[in-house]
């Protein structure tokens, strides 16, 4: 187990800067998931902790020693990648059993460590089977087994459950979960996916262009998101981002009118979350474009003055039906406000009613 | 959006039910007439090739010095051809796959039979004495010819060997470490490589002949197999290092990752891991390689001089060379002597080599 800690890491490819200048821990035991959407970044960054690209500037240290220079080999890391990459050519006990060839056991701790990792993630009687013989679940399976095998000092997850089919995935972030909880393992997941970062980690790391946007638990990069685009980022369907213009203490968006705790000046974006959203007998008007069913809830696209607008709203009576003109209302306390220039939210600021201008 | 009115337009065409039992039988009718074009089609083409090939078992197994009749040939023909039809016609009629075992023995013990009574009386294997007797060109020209005594065909034929087992060594290895440097390595001049590569490939190697002979004189490597294998190999590995980058493209980079993370050194990743991958694509190789060394005739011709350096292919053309005329049956029995390691390896290889091509597609 490790704790680590990336300072100012940096990784330039030609022409590219693909990780600009990263700052984080992660302590010892605890999971961490990087997240953000393809190119931000993130996978570089693992592979810089595998030891497979070297960084270009910057440092990595695993409690508190430098390894920027230290081999992937020698790094003793468990890492399953999104294929999985098991090596075709060779059983499942022999994949398992491939990391400690390089560690000099006697045959039978061997067979006993494989036996052992095997029966940790269910793979137990699958061991002569190869690669191509197995489901993609198993596959998993089996190369989490590979990773854990040499019991390393850190696990890392390269985007682990996006091949599988949608109810395997949620078994296996679970026994992930599970798995990492139980072993104590520090571990760092990569992913594109909000649902599986903010379910499995402990703390959220949001990238975007090769930096951090925000460091934080799960439930403080939904609540409190540091910036825009984690606003946008987080939070499925995602959240509507209104334009508006902020003057003294009065904010207004089109037809609406919000009190500031403070005064604000300037171009900023006001944020509300479609769950927090709700259909009124007055307030924003907008005419029904799409409606989604979601199962529980359904989602509504309003097309209004302030553009498309969608809510959350729960299956029941009074359902508008498509090319209805419906009027939404929403709590102010439920906004997050942002500064337009600086894309940072205005975080000292809360926002009341001012009055709605009916049109 | 798609506007209403032109939703509206888009309407199934023809309500009238279309007839599905008439449409599955033409499907059916269409396959098989398919079918049956395709191998009329390929069995006229394959004649050209296969025609000349039996012919010449038939006259290594008939022919005696003097001269060659072709009604062996024929009265072979007459039995062969009817049976195979009548057997294509069986596949044609017939689907359950132990009636169509059946058929095909019985078929074949038919046409056996029929040849052992038509032509079984005129078998013999007297046109292969070359392969126990060494002066047999004298034997039947009753004086020394070009190239004086003729060697053993067995010292051409481990000559052969040496050549093609040691140019299969020297391209396996080097195709492989090149393929895969050129494959994962980004490195200064690597496309200005690539392209020579496709170069020297593309330029006709014959047109080397006289500096490489030259070269060779000066190494004093002329007229020794050191010196063919080596010309050979540098003329071949271009094409050869292609096939296998095409191979090691299709290795995910992700493997040799994991096996480096899980413990491996880099040269342990690509022993262990990444050569099982390219398996096939050794073997393809290999015996391609070997195939082209077995056959190769104008590099040799040029440059193996002492009838002690003969390989196969020289042996065949000094046989031909000096009976030709007289005894056919004996260039037959050596050309197909020649031909059995190559056509064995055909065989027994052949789902490797086709695989080849796909490798050296993806490069």
């Amino acid at each position: 187990m490790a704790r680590i800690e990336l300072r100012n890491l940096r990784k330039d490819w030609p022409g590219v800067t693909a990780v600009d200048g990263i700052n984080l821990r992660v302590d010892d035991g605890s999971f961490v998931a990087l997240l953000g959407p393809s190119g931000c970044g993130k996978s570089t960054t693992l592979f810089m902790l595998a030891g497979i690209y070297s960084p270009s500037d910057g440092e990595i240290l695993f409690d508190g020693a430098r390894v920027n220079e230290v081999e992937a080999r020698d790094r003793n890391i468990g890492i399953v990648f999104q294929s999985y990459a098991l090596y075709p050519h060779m059983t499942a006990a022999e994949n398992i059993g491939f990391p400690l060839r390089f560690q000099g056991l006697e045959k039978a701790e061997a067979d006993h460590r494989v036996a052992e990792a095997a029966a940790l993630v269910q793979v137990d009687q699958l061991l002569q089977r190869r690669p191509a013989q197995l489901s993609g679940g198993q596959q998993q399976r089996v190369a989490l087994a590979r990773a854990l095998v040499k019991r390393p000092r850190l696990l890392l997850l390269d985007e682990p459950l996006s091949n599988l089919d949608a109810a395997l995935r949620l078994t296996m972030r679970s026994e992930i979960r599970r798995l990492q909880r139980h072993l104590g393992i520090t571990t760092i997941l990569v992913t594109h996916d909000q649902i599986e970062a903010t379910t499995m980690a402990d703390r959220v790391v949001v990238m975007n262009r090769g930096r951090i946007e925000q460091e934080a638990t799960a439930e403080d990069t939904y609540r409190r998101p540091r910036s825009l685009f984690v606003a946008g980022f987080i939070g499925a369907p995602p959240i509507n981002l209104v334009p508006a213009l902020a003057a003294g203490d009065r904010v207004t968006a089109g037809e609406v009118g919000l009190r500031a705790s403070r005064p604000v000046t300037g171009e900023v974006v006001v944020g509300v979350r479609p769950e927090h959203l709700r259909l009124a007998a007055s307030g924003v008007h907008g005419r029904v474009a799409a409606i989604e069913p979601m199962g529980r809830e359904v989602l509504l696209a309003l097309d209004g003055p302030l553009g498309r607008i969608h809510l959350l709203i729960a299956v029941g009576a009074g359902m508008p039906a498509e090319g209805a003109q419906v009027h939404v209302d929403f709590d102010p306390a439920d906004t997050l406000l942002f500064d337009r220039s600086t894309s940072l939210r205005i975080e000292d600021v809360t926002l009341t009613p001012d009055a709605v201008v009916a049109v | 959006m798609i506007p209403a009115v032109a939703l509206k337009q888009i309407e199934v065409s023809g309500s009238a039910r279309p007839d599905w039992a008439a449409l599955a039988r033409r499907t059916r009718v269409r396959g098989m007439a398919g079918q049956i074009a395709l191998a009329a089609f390929l069995a006229i083409v394959s004649l050209p090739i296969i025609l000349p090939y039996f012919w010449m078992v038939v006259i290594s197994f008939t022919a005696r010095t003097g001269g060659v009749s072709a009604d062996v040939l024929w009265t072979a023909c007459a039995v062969i051809v009817p049976a195979v039809l009548l057997y294509s016609l069986v596949h044609l009629v017939v689907f359950s796959p132990g009636t169509r075992l059946a058929a095909g023995v019985g078929l074949t013990v038919v046409a056996l039979a029929l040849l052992a009574w038509l032509v079984g009386s005129r078998l013999h294997i007297d046109n292969y004495r070359f392969l126990w007797r060494a002066n047999l060109v004298e034997e039947i020209r009753r004086k020394a010819t070009a190239g004086g005594q003729f060697p053993s065909v067995w010292t051409a034929f481990t000559n052969s060997l040496a050549l093609a087992l040691s140019q299969t060594a020297v391209i396996v290895t080097v195709a492989s470490l090149a393929g895969y440097y050129v494959s994962r390595f980004a490195f200064r001049g690597r496309a200005l490589f690539l392209h020579g590569m496709l170069v020297a490939h593309a330029f006709p190697a014959m047109t080397l002949i006289i500096p490489i002979f030259l070269t060779l004189y000066w190494l004093h490597l002329l007229d020794t197999i050191l010196g063919v294998m080596l010309v050979l190999t540098a003329i071949e590995l271009p094409f050869y290092v292609f096939v296998m980058k095409g191979f090691f493209d299709s290795v995910p980079w992700e493997i040799e990752m994991s096996a480096m993370t899980d413990g491996a050194t880099r040269r342990q990743a690509f022993v262990l891991v990444v050569l099982p991958q390219v398996r096939v694509g050794l073997i393809a190789v290999a015996v391609f390689a070997f195939i082209r060394a077995w056959e190769e005739y104008i590099f040799v011709r040029t440059m193996l001089i002492e009838n002690k350096n003969w390989v196969m292919s020289l042996y065949l053309y000094w046989v031909a060379d000096d009976v030709m005329g007289v005894d056919y049956g004996i260039v037959a029995a050596v050309s197909i002597f020649y031909v059995l390691p190559s056509l064995l390896l055909y065989v027994f290889c052949q789902k490797y080599l086709t695989q080849m091509t796909i490798g050296g597609i993806r490069g």
